[in-house]
């Protein structure tokens, strides 16, 4: 019979007795017996997986039985065993609370009981890194300080353009020109001056990604294009972090909690990036300027709640929001299990190059369908115009853009028509093609060659670079 | 995440109230180890009685601080030395009931880092030094999870 030494805390639940011997043959056995005999013993000593827990060490004599055979340890009956917990600490990290005015700022959180006094603590204990302080950036950003989450990180190191002000309603009109993280510390800080803020004035690259987010509870992804997106998934999986996920385009939006354990991940339901160009940017496409303070909050919304620990999450769920139709649908979606980054056996362990992933030359370098076209810079198509040279200026936008602004003399046939319209154009004439930015033209160029057009040219930066370069007095749109 | 659990606290408010009172000689064996290791923080082990709710504090055994790095903020116990404490203890008829800790120019605040590198078996007094004299104490009953600690009412003996 070995002996069992019980510490005075635990000795309620031994009958009282200080000391209790026991037959078995290993330290796992004799254990095992000690619980058998003293159920209510069990969960002081284990934790729900059946592991002693963390900060029981248990001795055989005088050894700590993690050098010795661990549980398979064999006890003779003239050994002592003793239960001795590991203990630590120190005066970092001192716990938080609320001061009289926050709890007045508060109080409508506090009369829930779903919120009330722990809900706000963690609030306040909670840090949340955002990526992108832009559409969805803007509500999130005002939304979570307002709710007083303690620590918000900003990464932008964009400036702040007339663009973004029909749905970036973090930044104003005295804003434009400044750097967004500036505008969007002083609007938080002007909602919530309780509300710490971590400045990242840097693009989130491969190799900053790591160590940015590894100082946050939650990652939300509010940016808009798709390297970063698959950058922000990898590294909330490699960090098991919540990314709480939102993306908007024109009159759509979709949200879900991606990299939550056990649930899936972006590259779950997207394995593959797009081709280059195929899926156009807000700055393409246009977007409807409600839109992302839509889906931003419902991002905001399922921060708040993983934080708090409450109500049922987007985990598994992808929440798809027509505004036209003004109808919410929900897809279901599963963990891979042959995910690369969140399956059982995952292949990439740290970030990737996403530029390279996503077929698109390195952060800025020239856009791939650019590069493929023969360009022609603004000033040199205005040369030629003035010039006298014959010549044929294709506008490839849609009919609306045209109504926009467009340049004298320039014919329109938006790019989906080429194939049908080719017949108003002659192979013997030069042809400048040009769009908003640069990118359909090209893509027109390339139809145009295909359909055995030689003299064929793309305008680079498009009608903006017009703007620009030569008249002012076209408006960038 | 963060570092309260609500279902812990809760049962513990309904609780009884429990307090732990620290006899003269004990306590002047606790001060003067944490005024003699300011500006680092100190530790050791706190044996007597248990009598239902309420403890009493006999004597106070320092023990050396055994975290590996700058200790300013930062203590550990060498299990070896607790379980010393333990069979001294026992042989006397007594037993561990708890441990106590410096906070250096802080306050007497349970911290995330004593919560998570406690254990609940135990009353944590914390003893605030304020350049390099005794401040105030208090003492702290974390809960099994080791996620939210309770207050416990502290009887010591005021000079």
């Amino acid at each position: 019979m070995a002996k069992i030494l019980i510490p005075t805390p635990l000795r309620q639940y031994t009958d009282k007795q200080d000391s209790v011997e026991l037959t078995g043959a290993s330290v796992g056995e004799v254990l095992g017996a000690l619980t058998t005999k003293f159920p209510d013993l069990r969960k002081q000593l284990f934790n729900d997986e059946g592991k002693l827990r963390s900060f029981v060490n248990v001795y055989l004599n005088d050894e700590d039985i993690r050098y010795l055979k661990k549980d398979a340890t064999p006890v003779a009956a003239s050994d002592t065993l003793s239960i001795v917990p590991s203990i630590a600490g120190g005066s970092g990290d001192p716990p938080v609370s609320l001061s009289n005015d926050e709890i007045l700022r508060y109080s409508r959180h506090l009369i829930m009981p779903e919120v009330g006094m722990e809900g706000q603590l963690r609030l306040k204990s909670a840090s949340v890194l955002l990526v992108g302080t832009g559409g969805l950036g803007a509500p999130l950003g005002m939304y979570l300080a307002a709710a007083g989450v303690g620590r918000i990180g900003l990464v932008d190191y964009d400036v702040v353009d007339f663009t973004n002000l029909h749905r970036q309603v973090i930044h104003g009109t005295k804003d434009v020109g400044r750097k967004k993280l500036d505008s969007a510390s002083d609007t938080i800080a002007d909602i919530n001056p309780n509300v710490k803020i971590d400045r990242h004035d840097v693009l989130l690259t491969s190799e900053n990604a790591m160590e940015i987010c590894a100082n946050y509870d939650l990652i939300i992804d509010g940016t808009d294009n798709f390297p970063t997106r698959y950058l922000v998934n990898d590294v909330s999986v490699l960090l098991k972090k919540p990314n709480v996920y939102g993306s908007i385009f024109r009159f759509e939006g979709q949200a879900t909690v991606f990299a939550f354990p056990g649930g899936p991940c972006y590259r779950c339901l997207y394995p593959e990036p797009p081709p280059p160009g195929l899926v156009p940017s807000c700055a393409e496409g246009g977007v409807l300027g409600i839109l992302p303070g839509v889906i931003g909050l419902i991002q905001a919304t399922e921060a708040v709640k993983l934080i708090l620990g409450v109500g049922e999450t987007l985990v598994g769920r992808l929440v798809l929001y027509d505004a036209l139709a003004m109808r919410f649908r929900e897809l279901k979606l599963r963990r891979n299990p042959e995910c690369p980054v969140c399956g059982d056996h995952p292949t990439i362990t740290k970030p990737i190059d996403y530029e390279q992933f996503c077929g698109l030359p390195r952060h800025g370098g020239p856009a791939v369908a650019q590069a493929s076209a023969g360009d022609i810079d603004p000033v040199d198509v205005k040369k030629m115009m003035d010039h006298g040279d014959k010549f044929l200026l294709l506008d490839v936008r849609e009919p609306h853009e045209y109504l926009i602004c467009s340049i004298a003399g320039a014919k329109l046939i938006p790019l989906g028509e080429i194939e049908k319209r080719v017949n108003e154009l002659d192979t013997a004439t030069e042809i400048v093609a040009h769009c908003k930015s640069g990118v359909r033209s090209a893509k027109a160029v390339d139809k145009l060659k295909a359909l055995g057009f030689r003299k064929v040219r793309n305008m680079k930066g498009g009608i903006i670079a017009w703007s620009d370069k030569v008249d002012p007095s076209v408006p960038k749109y | 995440m963060a570092v309260q659990s609500r279902t812990a606290t809760m049962r513990e408010r309904t609780g009884g109230k429990r307090m732990i009172k620290i006899d003269p000689q004990a306590w002047d064996v606790m001060v003067a180890h944490a005024e003699a290791k300011f500006p680092n923080e100190c530790c050791g082990a706190m044996i007597g009685k248990i009598d239902g709710t309420e403890k009493q504090v006999t004597s106070a055994e320092p023990m050396e601080n055994a975290y590996a790095g700058e200790q300013g903020a930062r203590y550990e116990l060498r299990p070896e030395d607790l379980l010393e404490a333990d069979r001294r203890a026992r042989a006397a008829g007594l037993d561990l009931i708890g441990i106590f800790h410096s906070h250096p120019d802080c306050d007497a605040y349970f911290s995330k880092t004593d919560l998570e590198n406690s254990c609940p078996w135990y009353s944590f007094v914390v003893l605030s030094v304020k350049g390099g004299k005794f401040d105030h104490a208090a003492s702290f009953l974390p809960n099994p999870d080791q996620t939210a600690a309770e207050k416990e009412e502290l009887i010591w003996p005021k000079s």
